[in-house]
């Protein structure tokens, strides 16, 4: 079972004969998208922006373990035939060289009904890729013919932590805690 | 059709190519409750996971469900014919540098050997004070059996990217590009019905990438390096990629040849221009 099949490995890798644009950005899905896939039984999603006091961002912060940097937070009530059915909160990791924007739903009782991510962007390395990518096009004319793939390129390599987002999540359940109405 | 999840410490992207639209979300579904299966059992962070009581069982048989012994038996068989190489016993000395946390209270060994793992039929149990590691091949793992979500769901083709292990199946394949240490961008070639792994050694610790790997006793590697592995199957594509990193340079393909992957050249520059 472990024994090289090459029939397999020739077509499995073939070159690229295409210009492929680099990785590093993608879009998933609107707000509304987002909301109806992490609460689809709900009719309405009702805004309900938040602007956090100072006391609110410090017991946020008691409870969750990391800062609440912004006042201002997005959030929409869920609701099916009146009822309030979950929260969706929308929010952004921002690293060092990632920046992405994510929305969860949160049941009335403070769990995690499910995470979305709507956009996803990554910076790192991006003077080298950004300057790679420009040197293609110099010297090149109108009339000089170039094929661009219009397929996403895959982007193999070391495994990126999502433990950003999985504190920023951690942050959000103390916000609801702390500044959403419980009815 | 894509999503993006935070599943298995890292992001995993799930795409769609043909189909229903609700075949395509069903099926997507269905794919990230698999991989969430994946981690539900085999998460070393995790003391309640099937790998976590095995960890801390000091000896004990450890009642285990199928999806687990079915890796364990993947992580031992490829630890014996890799000559240990592929070695999922050095969790030990990952947890005594802090890579992992520490779960067992007694003293732990830093590596074992394939006998130290006793499989059973629907438990195991560990014979000397080793530290199972599966980061070398769950991820892999995962992405697999997500893939077998969307053949299940007669999704034409598409593909599964769990934080750089990705597999594609379909007629379409996708362009496969690698990311080195530096942050540059090269592109490998066009992949179809197959799986990539890379793994980078690095000297530095680095938050954002936080996995490590280290020699077949479990000590430090020197020097850096980022090494591709095509294979069938993504659990194997990962396990290999770690073989390529232990193993010299001189024998790295050969290595990883011999297990049945192929071990990937430094990837072109972006700047592939049209013949």
């Amino acid at each position: 079972m472990l024994r090289a099949n090459h029939a397999w490995e020739l077509a499995a890798l073939t070159p690229l004969s295409v210009l492929v644009a680099p990785a590093g950005a993608a879009d998933y899905l609107t707000i509304e998208e987002a909301q109806a896939v992490l609460v689809p039984s709900a009719d309405t999603f009702e805004p309900h922006p938040l602007t956090l006091t100072k006391d609110q961002r410090k017991a946020i912060k008691r409870l969750a373990g990391t800062r609440q940097r912004r006042a201002e937070q997005l959030a929409w009530r869920a609701r099916r035939a009146g009822e309030t059915i979950g929260w969706v909160l929308l929010d952004d990791v921002v690293g060092k060289h990632e920046f992405i924007t994510y929305a969860v739903a949160l049941s009335p009782a403070g769990r995690v009904l499910g995470v979305e991510i709507l956009s996803y962007r990554e910076t790192h390395g991006g003077e080298v890729r950004d300057a790679a990518w420009r040197a293609v096009f110099k010297g090149k004319t109108i009339e000089d013919p170039f094929v661009l793939d219009e397929d996403v390129p895959n982007l193999s390599g070391a495994t990126l932590s999502s433990r950003n987002l999985t504190n920023g999540v951690k942050r959000l359940l103390a916000l609801q805690r702390v500044a959403l109405p419980r009815d | 059709m894509k999503r993006l999840r935070p599943l298995l410490g890292t992001y995993v992207e799930i795409g769609c190519e043909g189909g229903t639209k609700r075949q395509q979300a069903l099926a997507c579904e269905a794919a990230f409750a698999a991989i969430a299966e994946v981690q539900r059992l085999l998460s070393f962070h995790d003391r309640c996971s099937d790998l976590g009581r095995l960890n801390r069982s000091g000896g004990d048989w450890v009642p285990l469900d199928p999806l687990s012994l079915r890796v364990l038996h993947l992580a031992r068989r490829l630890m014996e014919q890799s000559g240990a190489a592929f070695n999922c016993l050095v969790g030990g000395s990952l947890v005594a540098t802090g890579d992992l946390p520490r779960l067992h209270r007694g003293r732990v060994l830093v590596a074992g050997v394939p006998a130290d793992l006793e499989l059973g039929e629907d438990r195991a149990r560990l014979r000397r004070p080793v530290q199972v590691t599966l980061d070398g091949i769950a991820k892999g793992f995962a992405v697999d059996q997500g893939i077998k979500m969307l053949r299940r769901f007669r999704v034409p083709g598409g593909w599964i990217n769990a934080g750089g292990d990705l597999r594609t199946f379909g007629p379409t394949g996708c362009p496969l590009l690698r990311r080195e240490a530096t942050g540059a961008i090269g592109a490998l070639g066009r992949l179809r019905d197959a799986a990539c792994a890379t793994s980078t050694v690095r000297t530095a610790r680095d938050q954002r990438f936080p996995g490590r790997i280290v020699d077949p006793s479990g000590r430090a590697l020197p020097g850096g390096g980022t090494h591709s592995v095509l294979a069938r199957h993504a659990w194997l594509a990962d396990a290999l990629t770690k073989v390529a990193a232990v193993s010299p340079p001189e024998r790295r393909a050969a290595a990883v040849a011999a297990l049945g992957g192929r071990y990937l050249p430094e990837p072109a520059p972006i700047l592939e221009e049209v013949a």
